[in-house]
């Protein structure tokens, strides 16, 4: 690992043990300046409870490489975070290892255990705020929807 | 996890349901499940939801009295976290159609069912507070863990797969508390040190004595491993952390034997831990009457969350 971008993106979510926090999307700037840089993130939502957690292991990282002398990290208020950002291999992640799922453009989910599309929700939120609970009537099981 | 089947499977005898098993068989939802197994897998889960349900009560009571901002916000994620794992663990065991939801919280809130013996003591200070966030969510994380490893039953599997991450990060805010205490004024070590008297032998007590030889759920593979082997295991790694930092462990016979090269105990014992999952342990009666006006004091939200479903549905 020899960048600062690289060493952003080796950052997981302390939610998500296995999906880094670039491709949750999070990440908004990464900026140089001599040996200092600059870390812009993005929270899922504002009272998210590892926004201190994430930024301090950023920022540990970061200070690691041999370039850089100090970081900076911020939590920015623009733009919003959408569940648009999240990338391609993490929705998989999140689909086959969590049974999350995101909610397709026209409303509707699908079910990441079994594909079917009989996926009601069941309530506004769950174990975290960033996830609502629905359940699938297919296979019968509980299906959590990032949002 | 591979895409699973709907078209309901059975096993014509317990011996086929075990070679499933033995293969790696993950039971679904819509299977015809084997009574036997479906006798030791409901309660098990029920005693799981229902001690997520008492575990995030008890995070609750110490929103108001976490010391800063910070603490209260991990503190009000906490309870957010427990109490949403309840709800997920009551939609599976509430679907395995034994009981329904709301049976299950009328029998807890009536002190006719069984939740985790931690959730019978008294959280005395706040550095009890910390000692369970420390060393009880650290007991119950690694049986949880153990339960993930292998567990045969698809539904609850996928929901302990996020209460498991979800657990880890709390065992980070754990240590953090943990670190404040053991680093901090005299009086805020010793403040850990009455309470870690008070909560290391129920934390060793969590995992439960040791595992009967022919335990049904080690069979069918819901636990992973036997119950002594996980509180060998906690106690090698937290005897030497806590006296690490300076604490003491309440056990006069505690010992480093050099030929086994692990940390021994004394006798077990398990009086305390029968009394619990009789709900007749010190704290058992407060804890149940204050889950219970819980339930009653909110029934108003349930009701307006039902006539907003139903009215919404008519229009």
């Amino acid at each position: 690992m020899n960048s600062v971008a690289e060493a952003v993106a080796s950052i997981t979510d302390p939610e998500y043990p296995d999906i880094s926090i670039a491709d949750l999307g999070l990440v908004e700037n990464v900026a140089v300046d001599g040996n200092h840089a600059t870390i812009g993130l993005i929270p899922t939502f504002s009272g998210c409870p590892a926004l201190a957690m994430i930024a301090d292991d950023v920022r540990v990282a970061v200070e690691a490489l041999h370039q850089i002398d100090t970081c900076t990290v911020e939590w920015l208020k623009t733009p919003v975070w959408s569940t648009e950002r999240v990338s391609l291999s993490a929705r998989s992640t999140l689909n086959l290892d969590y049974t999350v799922t995101l909610r397709r453009k026209d409303g509707a989910l699908r079910c990441p255990a079994c594909g079917s599309d009989h996926v009601a929700d069941q309530s506004a939120a769950g174990p975290t705020r960033c996830r609502s609970v629905a359940w699938c009537n297919s296979c019968r099981n509980v299906v959590e929807v990032m949002r | 996890m591979t895409a699973l089947t709907t078209s309901p499977r059975s096993w014509p005898t317990e011996a086929a349901f075990d070679a499933f098993i033995n293969n790696g068989g993950m039971v679904e939802a819509s299977d015809d499940l084997p009574k036997a197994y479906l006798d030791e897998v409901f309660p098990f889960i029920e005693f799981h939801a229902n001690s997520e349900l008492m575990g995030g009560l008890t995070e609750r009571d110490w929103i108001p009295k976490a010391p800063g901002l910070r603490m209260k916000q991990i503190f009000l994620a906490k309870t957010q976290d427990e109490i949403g794992h309840a709800h997920l663990l009551y939609m599976v065991a509430a679907d395995m159609g034994v009981k329904s939801r709301t049976e299950m919280l009328e029998q807890l809130f009536d002190g006719r069912s069984r939740f985790h013996n931690v959730f019978h003591y008294q959280a005395v200070t706040w550095a009890d507070q910390v000692a369970i966030a420390f060393l009880v969510d650290a007991a119950a994380f690694a049986s949880q863990r153990a339960v993930f490893a292998e567990c045969s039953y698809g539904p609850y599997k996928r929901v302990l797969k996020r209460i498991v991450a979800e657990e880890g990060f709390h065992m980070r805010h754990g240590e953090e508390m943990l670190l404040r205490l053991a680093e901090g004024t005299p009086i805020q070590h010793r403040m850990f040190q009455e309470a870690l008297e008070r909560w290391w032998w129920p934390a060793v007590q969590l995992f439960g004595p040791d595992s009967d030889p022919n335990d049904l759920l080690l069979r069918w593979k819901i636990k992973s491993q036997r119950n002594e082997t996980l509180r060998h295991a906690y106690i090698q790694k937290y005897v030497p952390l806590l006296q690490g930092y300076g604490f003491e462990i309440p056990d006069d016979n505690l010992r480093y034997d050099d030929e086994q090269q692990a940390w021994l105990t004394s006798d077990i014992d398990w009086e305390p831990l029968k009394a619990t999952m009789r709900n007749g342990g010190p704290d058992s009666r407060r804890r149940i009457a204050n889950a219970a006006a819980n339930w009653t004091d909110t029934a108003w939200v349930r009701t307006a969350l039902e006539e907003g479903v139903s009215t919404r549905a008519a229009a």
